[in-house]
């Protein structure tokens, strides 16, 4: 027997007269799963999720909530009440408080204004919730966004770049309070471009390119999946290049600046060493990291070559 | 859920500024109108500015001024939903469409409430101050007054819901006055010219045009006919003379503004 899914879109579909904004996307969440959204700027993050909440109508395909089905409007209705969410910018009403904005909101929701210092509480509004919104720094307002999704209590927070605008203090909060809302047993959907934040925060990944999914696992298959290698020694970059494609064990190479980039499928350096002494080749240098989320969302949307970034230097 | 719409549109009303920007010129207006006449009434024997006389300047076709401005209010509390992008926040949590549209469309009434209020309030005020209670028998309001209020709230509603079509189409401040402000000051004129080029036999049907029936509403005199007042005369000063015809046709105009700018609304992605 499976589980009932929280959301699972089936072949959905949002196109804008000529423009296919989302492209018949089809993916599962499963409950307790903190689920990253990824997708360069345009790819149809924002138009899938609109769809899910029921402020953008799909061209084609459909999806369920809590098992109840978009074509259904009572069934969908009553799985919304079980969201909480923000999408895009924080949108309230400007001239209104920080504690009237929730008042609005929690009046929507059935809340008390004991929920309402609760969540002013846990974002760290408390002191500033008779601020006007306007009046707010972009930090605050993704606060205060989050505390009007979390008003609810409800049992999947949907949330659209949260980071947005925050500090790495805010943002090591932020991601403090996802992974409070998880232990608490949220599903939580995240989409953000900040994808160190997602690895570390999210369980479940998937990637959207040009309104299509392609690439969608857990975080721990996908990362593990291959290993990173820099090689440097030799007369040329490109002559250890064009060896390194011919490894058995590497998945891809290239080159940057002096230095040889391996996606190897295991951690078998002293093959890889062997392999190219054979060749008269030796290695001045051999660092290895693991594959991180943005080698992966490099290679799924065609954004250019990751970096090396955090090289763990080992030979 | 209503009384969740209420407490939010209540306080996102009350709380803005323009409220009370709007009812303040408003109230301004009508002190310095209705002051105006009380005081020439004190100075001038020959004028009087006593209840239950005065009704006919207090709910009469100035009163028109108030529509201008509630309408101007109404337009600016709904299509700033859409520029500040609170109607999809709405939406997101938890409103249906329709939800949200009701709640939009309790400002209406609401406000005409309110805006004719405050009218009958300020001018009943400064007449009933300039009124000799001890010389007057007639009862200072009755049927005829509470006839002609309705008919200004009927007026309110309508010229209102002109704005919630307009701020619905457009879903921006400016746009949406500007299409109301043309519609009411030259858009109808300009379409019963053109439409009258199509000949006699649709003469009948302009006397419907929306600004036009609900501007009758306004007209204290008609309120009194058949009794005080010649129909004929009456004929050529409004656009329709009979009450029950009067009161469906703005209803039917009221009822089709609103289907349209629901009917917009749900159609279009927030």
């Amino acid at each position: 027997m499976t589980t009932e899914s929280v959301i699972e879109t089936y072949d959905l579909a949002k196109h804008f007269r000529k423009i296919r904004a989302v492209d018949g996307i089809s993916f599962r969440v499963e409950p307790g799963q903190i689920f990253g959204f990824l997708g360069p700027n345009g790819s149809g993050k924002t138009t899938t999720i609109g769809m899910l909440l029921g402020i953008i109508t799909p061209t084609a395909g459909s999806f369920s909530l809590f098992g109840g089905r978009s074509e259904h409007a009572s069934e969908i209705h009553a799985a919304r009440q079980r969201i909480g969410a923000t999408l895009e910018s924080p949108n309230f009403y400007p001239y209104l408080s920080g504690r009237d904005n929730l008042r609005i909101v929690a009046n929507v929701k059935g809340k008390t204004e004991k929920d309402i210092d609760h969540v002013l509480a846990v974002v760290g509004l408390s002191r500033r919730q008779k601020t006007r919104f306007k009046a707010f720094s972009l930090g605050m307002k993704q606060r205060l966004a989050l505390a009007a999704t979390i008003l609810g209590d409800p049992e999947l927070v949907i949330l659209d770049e949260p980071a947005n605008g925050l500090d790495p203090e805010g943002m090591r909060e932020i991601r403090h309070i996802i992974a409070e809302l998880s232990e608490l047993g949220k599903t939580i959907f995240l989409s953000s471009h900040l994808l160190g934040e997602v690895e570390r925060t999210c369980t479940h990944v998937a990637i959207i390119k040009e309104g299509k999914i392609v690439r969608q696992a857990s975080v721990k298959e996908i990362t593990s999946e291959t290993t990173i290698a820099g090689l440097r020694g030799g007369e040329s970059p490109e002559t250890l290049k064009h060896f390194m494609e011919v490894y058995p064990g590497a998945v891809s190479a290239r080159v940057e600046e002096d230095t040889v980039i391996v996606e190897l499928a295991d951690a078998d350096l002293s093959t890889l060493n062997r392999f190219v002494a054979d060749r008269g080749v030796y290695l001045s240098h051999l660092a290895l990291r693991q594959r991180t989320l943005e080698d992966v969302f490099m290679e799924a949307t065609g954004g250019g070559e990751g970096g090396m970034g955090e090289i763990a230097e080992i030979a | 859920m209503i009384g969740a719409l209420v407490r939010n549109e209540t306080r996102k009303t009350l709380k803005r500024l323009a409220t009370w920007v709007t009812l303040g010129f408003f109230t301004f207006v009508l002190v310095m109108s209705f002051g105006g006449e009380y005081f020439d009434a004190r100075r001038e024997p020959d004028e009087t500015f006593a209840l239950p006389s005065a009704w006919s300047e207090i709910l009469g076709e100035q009163s028109f001024v108030g529509l201008v401005f509630g309408s101007v209010l109404l337009v600016l509390l709904i299509s700033s939903e859409f520029s500040w992008r609170t109607a999809r926040q709405n939406v997101i949590d938890g409103l249906t469409k329709e939800q949200w549209f009701v709640g939009k469309t309790l400002l209406l009434p609401a406000l005409a409430i309110l805006f004719v209020g405050v009218q009958v309030v300020i001018g009943g005020g400064f007449a009933l101050a300039g009124t000799d209670l001890s010389a007057t028998s007639e009862p200072l309001m009755g049927g005829l007054q509470w006839k002609a209020i309705g008919g200004l709230l009927l007026a309110w509603m309508a010229l209102g819901s002109m704005g919630v079509a307009a701020a619905m189409a457009t879903r921006s401040p400016g746009p949406a006055m500007a299409v109301w402000f043309s519609y009411v000051a030259l858009g109808e004129n300009l379409l019963r010219a053109g439409l009258s080029q199509l000949g006699e036999w649709i003469e009948p049907a302009l006397r419907f045009l929306p600004f036009a029936l609900a501007r009758t509403l306004t007209v204290y005199q008609r309120w009194q006919l058949p009794a005080e007042g010649p129909i004929e005369e009456m004929a050529s000063r409004v656009a329709v003379v009979d009450t029950g015809t009067l009161v469906l046709a703005n209803l039917a105009w009221i009822a089709f503004f609103l289907l349209v700018s629901f009917l917009w609304f749900r159609r279009r992605d927030l």
